[in-house]
């Protein structure tokens, strides 16, 4: 296992380089131009020309992709161009936010999500599962900046319960840290709520038909036996598979979430570094989104082996 | 429903809710020493000289202090300076600190700081370049006394050194002022009245400053820049928030306390909560503005930029940026900010009355327009441009021209506006933009009323007579002087349609009503600024 692990890493090391080629490659192409954002409206073209010299942005694209990988290379992610402050540091500055923001959505969806999947499978054709699966299909239509917008009217200005925005470090206090977390985790946590908790009511069914249930049940063993114990672990492959696939998609809910709640993390980071062109944090974050996306499928195939004896690497 | 739509029927529900008196909210308590504000852009970079956006001159001026300040009057005040000579031939401007100055790391400011801050200055700054083009020397004489000796006199120098547009005229120490201009600076130690934090500075999101103790304020009441800049604050938190209702709920909920920018779909909630002042924030408002190129047809003839001028209509325009509130814009058959000393409607005929559709479609034959496509470039991600692209889209159809429309970002925009290729390789025909009404005070500021061809800011326009008045406002000896050539510059732009004025337009401000001592100005001026619990 260990040895698959390894060289899992390692060969994430070409993929992450594609990506990064890739990205690079994009930027070079699009129009836009950091130097213009710099230097303002009212700039001469000579300022801006002197600007992107300064920069480094008029040589080849070979030269600067190069020396961009010989950063990589050195452990250097280069400076931002707008801030003058190392990418490193900004990213490490915004971590901080989005992780909270992914585990609390993270905890909260697996918390809420499996147990309804569970019931309605249990319930199959009740009024309860339709009620159920009708809430999934509400979570999965809506936009997150609806919900965001929805909840923060309920329960910060007219329940006055939560704060509207920010974010305050763990290091400040449990309930400081949560109470800023609880509304954006709700809000990005409705679609994937939706969507495990219709792919474990759909993975639950298919395996409650199976035969050794049958033999669980005729054994006399109690439902909540029947269905955590023997059912939830045999179906948990797939969601598995989905909540790890659901990791990957918060990334991309979590600029739109980060936005309407005003919290300072990656996905703020992104855009406004889009907006600006300002290439080493874009390259920096895409390096750093493409290496999360890897380990996490690493650590999918993982769980797989320990929720299915069967699975060896 | 977009998301527009929903944010501000939300929004607005939220306000109606909250018209009474609200209960203080869990997140609310923080101390009345610290004033919680958000700026109407991120503080993405620090350095004044080197980057020119409004957003980074305005959290600029806590830090750093400028030798002279403009005060609400548009005249410079001694700020840093107690006092200056000029020789009599005007060529010589001799100046002296006022003592006891001192920057954040306690080192005093000396006249070698000065010095080496204005020479960054004057390579990024359009005065500042006119001043070096004539300089002989700029000298320290001792440690506060310091010399700028020209080579003809430069009647505008203390405007030069105390205006408000950007980059201004920021003294930095020595040690920091002597990095190139073009390229970024990475301390930022002033002598202004609030020390900026750069531990606690996350770009994109937030920037505080504190109390400088040492600062000593001048004993005249603060106008604007000038005056005593007495902080009543001890902290000053910029929190960025790129979502505008939820800067307005926050403004609702006391998460902030000062909005600078509310947009206008949201005033009329935050004017419904009793909690909350919303009034004119900058009284120099904006220019809206479109730029043809005049290097190309249909736009390098002038027939075709005065059909356009003669059809178009700032009404239109104008409800498309601020709504239907009327208060809010007013026409602008001119280029010069409305209220101020030398506003001048000379020539503004041609955007005054009834629009003539029927001679403009004359006039524009008349210029040899055969129907090729006239590319338009439009910024999307910015409500003002955008909204200005659409009704000058369909003006251009009503007028009868091919309109390539070209829908994209401000980058986008900022970068192929330089391009002097043809339309078709590149190149456009027309892009939208606004102007500052503080930038458009008096030509010295004003990068867009020049009409100097290749020198001239992007669309190059050649029109001798606009550059002739420009001159002739520089070498006024008095104001009467000064009006009579505006009043001459003003025609002449408008006859060779430099740009094309879209109308002046106001922007709001808002802050809770515990928070007392705002003014308006063309920027946020914190001094005298207090907020009780």
């Amino acid at each position: 296992m260990l040895s698959y692990i390894l060289r899992r890493i390692v060969s994430t090391l070409p993929v992450m380089a594609i990506v990064a080629l890739f990205v690079f490659s994009l930027l070079y192409i699009a129009p836009g131009d950091p130097a213009v954002v710099i230097a303002g409206d009212q700039a001469s073209p000579e300022d801006v020309e002197r600007i992107r010299q300064s920069l480094g942005l008029d040589r080849p694209f070979l030269i600067q992709f190069g020396g961009w990988v010989w950063r990589i290379l050195h452990g250097d992610l280069g400076t931002s161009i707008f801030t003058n402050l190392p990418v490193s540091a900004m990213i490490g500055q915004r971590l901080g936010p989005t992780l909270s923001l992914m585990t609390v959505t993270l905890l909260l969806t697996i918390v809420i999500a499996v147990p309804l999947g569970v019931v309605a499978a249990w319930k199959a054709g009740s009024l309860i599962d339709r009620v159920i699966m009708g809430f999934a299909v509400f979570g999965f239509s809506l936009p997150v900046f609806v919900v965001g917008y929805m909840l923060a009217y309920i329960f910060a200005l007219e329940l006055e319960w939560l704060p509207v925005q920010g974010y305050t470090p763990l290091a400040q206090g449990f309930w400081p840290w949560l109470e800023n977390l609880i509304l954006p985790a709700v809000a990005l946590g409705c679609v994937y709520i939706a969507l495990i908790a219709r792919i474990t009511r759909a993975t639950m069914l298919e395996v409650l038909q199976q035969d050794y249930i049958r033999t669980a049940r005729a054994k006399g063993l109690g439902q909540g036996g029947i269905l955590f114990v023997h059912a939830l672990k045999n179906a948990a492959v797939p969601i598995v598979t989905v909540i790890g696939i659901g990791i990957a998609l918060l990334i991309g809910g979590a600029v739109v979430t980060e936005s309407v709640f005003a919290i300072p993390g990656l996905g703020r980071l992104t855009i406004d570094a889009i907006l600006r062109r300002d290439y080493p944090v874009i390259q920096g974050i895409v390096l750093l989104f493409s290496f999360v996306y890897v380990l996490v499928n690493l650590m999918i195939d993982v769980i797989y082996t320990l929720v299915d004896p069967r699975i060896r690497y | 429903m977009d998301r527009r739509t929903v944010l501000k029927g939300l929004a607005g529900a939220g306000g109606l809710a909250l018209t009474g008196i609200s209960a203080p909210a869990i997140a609310q308590g923080a101390s009345a020493r610290t004033l919680r504000f958000v700026p109407q852009a991120n503080l993405a970079n620090f350095d004044p000289i080197w980057g020119t956006q409004y957003v980074v001159r305005n959290a600029a001026a806590l830090v750093w202090d400028t030798l002279y300040g403009i005060d609400s009057s548009l005249v410079p005040q001694r700020q840093m300076v107690e006092s200056e000579q000029v020789s009599d031939d005007g060529t010589t401007w001799t100046f002296k600190l006022r003592p006891g100055l001192k920057f954040h790391d306690g080192e005093p400011v000396l006249s070698k700081d000065v010095v080496a801050s204005l020479t960054r200055w004057a390579v990024r700054d359009p005065m500042g370049l006119m001043i070096k083009a004539l300089q002989q020397e700029l000298t320290a004489v001792d440690d506060r006394t310091f010399k700028w000796v020209l080579k003809q006199p430069f009647p505008k120098m203390l405007y030069a050194l105390g205006k408000n547009n950007s980059p201004c005229a920021f003294i930095m120490p020595e040690r920091i002022a002597q990095t190139d201009p073009f390229k970024q600076i990475g301390d930022y130690v002033g002598s202004g009245p609030m020390k900026f934090t750069k531990a606690e500075w996350v770009p994109g999101a937030k920037a505080v400053f504190e109390k400088f103790a040492d600062y000593s304020p001048r004993q005249e009441k603060a106008s604007w820049l000038a005056g005593g800049k007495q902080m009543l604050v001890d902290r000053i938190e910029w929190i960025v928030m790129p979502d505008a209702a939820t800067a307005a709920a926050a403004l609702q909920n006391g998460e902030i306390d000062w909005w600078e920018n509310p947009i206008a779909d949201l005033v009329p909630v935050l004017k419904k909560n009793k909690n909350i002042s919303v009034d004119i924030g900058d009284p120099l408002g904006n220019i809206g503005s479109f730029r043809m190129n005049f290097l190309y047809p249909p736009f390098n003839d002038v027939r075709a930029r005065r059909a356009v001028l003669m059809a178009l209509s700032q009404e239109d325009y104008m409800r498309a940026i601020v709504g239907d509130d009327t208060s809010l814009w007013k026409p602008l058959p001119g280029f010069f900010t409305p209220d101020t000393p030398l506003y001048s409607e000379m020539g503004g005929e041609i955007l005054k009355g009834k629009r003539d559709l029927d001679a403009a479609k004359k006039l524009l034959a008349e210029s040899g327009y055969s129907g090729q496509p006239v590319t338009c470039l439009v910024a999307q991600d910015q409500p003002i441009t955008k909204a200005q692209g659409d009704v000058t889209a369909d003006l251009l159809k009503r007028l009868g021209m091919n309109v390539d429309f070209v829908a994209t970002d401000w980058g986008t925009v900022g970068s192929r506006r330089a391009l002097k290729t043809p339309p078709g390789q590149g190149g456009w025909n027309m892009f939208h933009t606004w102007h500052a009404g503080a930038d458009c005070t008096n030509p010295a500021p004003y990068t867009a009323i020049r009409a100097n061809g290749d020198k001239a800011w992007f669309g190059w326009p050649t029109s001798a007579g606009t550059e002739k008045e420009v001159t002739s406002w520089f070498e006024a000896k008095n104001l009467d002087e000064e009006k009579a050539a505006i009043g001459r510059l003003n025609k002449a732009a408008l006859d060779d349609v430099v740009y094309a004025p879209t109308g002046f337009f106001l922007s709001y401000t808002a802050w809770r009503k515990n928070v007392s001592g705002i003014t308006k100005g063309p920027l946020p001026f914190f001094w005298g600024v207090s907020k009780s619990a």
